[in-house]
């Protein structure tokens, strides 16, 4: 056999293997590419992710009432730990967890158990580098409330996944969350990370600001612990607003819960603090004028046969500066037998009863308004003075609001966006408002209202003490009562709007009692705050002469 | 004229040398990226870990500073909250300070009694 032929036969020998090849490289190269390369790519390229902060919940200065902090989780994977009490041993030390307690989570799970949460990034670190087979980290973003139960009705409540649950946190979700960070890392042998490039710049919120201002919420919230110490109610609420431009400043309530806010939530008969609709609507029409007299038939009227109004103190004729004062049920219904109830639904209609208040926060209720058809003799004359009827602490806190800035509704505001302060409407002629804010002043200095008094301040407001009713009977009941006082102050000037409602006293339940009081404890300690000025001098003589 | 083809020409070394730098030059930039992969990678971990620390501490100071702690830390002093009618308002900075001793006599004569000091 000559050489060329050999080289052929040998030629042909070593290329036999290649068309098998050559088909075997088209199927990986080809037909399998797309597979095989993610799974290549499963083997060394990683994807990780960044959590984005829930953005911060800021007070009107900027202080911080919720912020997100980062913070690690670790796990157990049941699978791969072959002996849980040695396992627990190597990680006790780290955690801070008895080893007795991490083995008893270990053996009690399925196949996944949580070891700690809330670890801080030094206690992550060092997990990492003890290299423990079986052990899972995560990072997580912790809502954290710096004040404790400061504002939590109004700041509510964010779950495990991040995701708000009530209050604020709940409406304001989609502002506050953001996008998580996507890095893409590759892998080595040893399993340590390389960065390759950002996949997803995510996105973090802005913070949000509120209304709130911590200081005033805290001087809210203090008043009503005090009050509990010192009396029993079932629980309060208290409000302070701005009149000039709606804005909330605080809203405290008594029990403290993130899961509630009783100011929006819940909607209650009034009482006498409602006299001012009433008041109102006469002076604004015109039907009534300050030295208009209305009998007070000494403490018992029968408005129609077999129906009775009674005073808790007997009075004869009465202004209405007098009605207001003495809190006369019997004169308010006098009041508005005249006024009618076209006109007295149309003022409370103008005052925003029977609707929502349109605040951010979930579970507002509107209240209840009964229809102009329902207001029968009866019916009128018991809306007049608070009853038959139901509404929200923002829905009276906005209305004392409107008496005190000269008559506006505006909008209750509780983020601080830097637009300007929605007006709803003049509810009142100025003229008329301005009558009743004396009124209301008189209230304070020589009425029901006296335990509000300042001493060197204008205070105006209204007591108010309505029964409750008995859920079980569906009839008012003898000693259940919703004890108020809603005021405003300094009256020469108004600054704030102060609303406090205590559900259920015992003992002195009045509201001039219970509520009052606690009234001008918020009230004092503000004007301090803001250092403001005496607009009474006569009082501040009175007391300086006294020391 | 077998030696002839197997020796490389001038420009065919320059070539392979090219080439040899080339793929040198490619190792070494990959290898520096990998280099400054896990840098990167090891700093986004530190900083994380810092920027966890620091919002700790910013909300171990708002703890302290929210007015629950200062108003327990007053109390402890033996603080209480000043009644309104005990504040002294001071003169506003625009408001000119009177001249002369009789002039300050007379003006603070006139001065409403709010102004006056509790002591």
């Amino acid at each position: 056999m000559d050489l060329g032929l050999r080289l052929s036969v040998a030629a042909g020998f070593a290329l036999l293997p290649l068309p098998v090849l050559g088909l075997r490289l088209a199927d990986l190269q080809v037909l399998r590419h797309g597979a095989l390369e993610s799974r290549a790519a499963g083997e060394f390229a990683r994807v990780s992710e960044e959590a984005a902060p829930r953005a911060d919940i800021l007070d009107r200065q900027g202080r911080v009432l919720a912020r997100s902090v980062p913070q690690w989780s670790c796990f157990a994977d049941k699978a791969m730990v072959k002996d849980p009490a040695a396992f627990a041993a190597k990680l006790a030390p780290i955690l801070g967890v008895p080893a007795r307690e991490l083995a008893g989570r270990v053996r009690a799970a399925n196949r996944f158990a949580w070891l700690k949460t809330g670890m801080t990034s030094e206690q992550s670190e060092a997990l990492k580098s003890a290299r423990v087979d079986g052990v899972g980290i995560v990072p997580v973003q912790e809502r954290v409330y710096p004040n404790g139960d400061l504002a939590r009705g109004v700041l509510g409540l964010v779950g495990a996944e991040g995701k708000g649950l009530a209050g604020a946190e709940l409406t304001l979700d989609k502002k506050l969350r953001g996008a998580p960070k996507r890095f893409e890392l590759i892998r080595d042998g040893a399993g340590h990370s390389i960065y390759k490039n950002i996949s997803d710049d995510g996105r973090t919120p802005d913070a949000i600001r509120l209304t709130l201002d911590r200081n005033v919420q805290f001087v809210a919230e203090e008043a009503l612990r005090d009050a509990a110490a010192r009396a029993a109610f079932k629980s309060g609420f208290a409000a302070v607003q701005d009149p000039r431009t709606g804005e909330i400043l605080a809203m405290a309530a008594w029990p403290p819960s993130p899961l509630k806010n009783p100011l929006i939530q819940d909607a209650y008969e009034p009482g006498s603090v409602f006299k001012i609709v009433t008041a109102l609507s006469g002076l604004d029409e015109g039907v009534v004028r300050p030295d208009d007299v209305f009998s007070g038939e000494h403490g018992r009227y029968e408005i129609t046969p077999g129906v009775i109004i009674t005073d808790h103190e007997p009075e004869g004729d009465m202004t209405l500066a007098q009605i207001l004062a003495k809190s006369s049920n019997i004169g308010i219904s006098k009041v508005v037998e005249r006024i009618g109830a076209q006109r007295f639904y149309r003022m409370c209609r103008a005052f925003g009863f029977g609707a929502k208040t349109g605040l951010p926060l979930p579970g507002e209720t509107a209240g209840e308004l009964k229809p102009l058809s329902d207001l029968t003799k009866v019916g009128l004359a018991s809306s007049s003075y608070g009853y038959n009827l139901q509404v929200s602490a923002a829905q009276t806190l906005g209305a004392y609001s409107a008496i005190a800035n000269g008559g506006t509704l505006y909008e209750p505001k509780l983020i601080l966006d830097g637009k300007p302060p929605v007006k709803v409407r003049r509810v009142a002629s100025e003229t008329a408002v301005r009558t009743l804010s004396a009124m209301l002043e008189g209230v304070v200095d020589a009425g029901t209202g006296e335990t509000a008094r300042i001493p060197g301040y204008r205070v105006a407001g209204k007591t108010g003490t309505a029964h409750k009713v008995d859920p079980l009977t569906h009839k008012y009941s003898p000693t259940s009562y919703t004890a108020s006082f809603v005021g405003y102050l300094p009256a020469s000037a108004p600054r704030w709007t102060i609303l406090v409602v205590l559900n259920d006293p015992k003992g002195a339940y009045y509201g001039a009692l219970t509520a009052a009081p606690i009234f001008a404890q918020i009230g004092k300690r503000l004007l301090v705050l803001d250092g403001v000025a005496p607009d009474k001098p006569a009082d501040v003589s009175l007391a300086t002469a006294r020391r | 004229m077998m030696d002839a083809r197997m020796g490389l020409g001038t420009g065919s070394a320059a070539r392979f040398a090219g080439v040899g730098v080339l793929v040198l030059f490619l190792c070494w930039q990959h290898v520096q990226a990998t280099r400054l992969g896990y840098q990167v990678e090891a700093a986004r971990r530190e900083t994380m870990g810092r920027r966890g620390r620091v919002a700790a501490l910013r909300v171990e100071l708002d703890q302290r500073l929210s007015p629950e702690q200062v108003a327990a830390s007053a109390s402890r002093l033996g603080l209480v909250p000043a009644a309104p009618d005990a504040l002294r308002r001071l003169p506003e900075a625009g408001d000119a300070a009177p001249l002369g001793a009789l002039t300050r006599l007379w003006t603070r004569g006139l001065a409403p009694l709010v102004a006056a000091s509790r002591s």
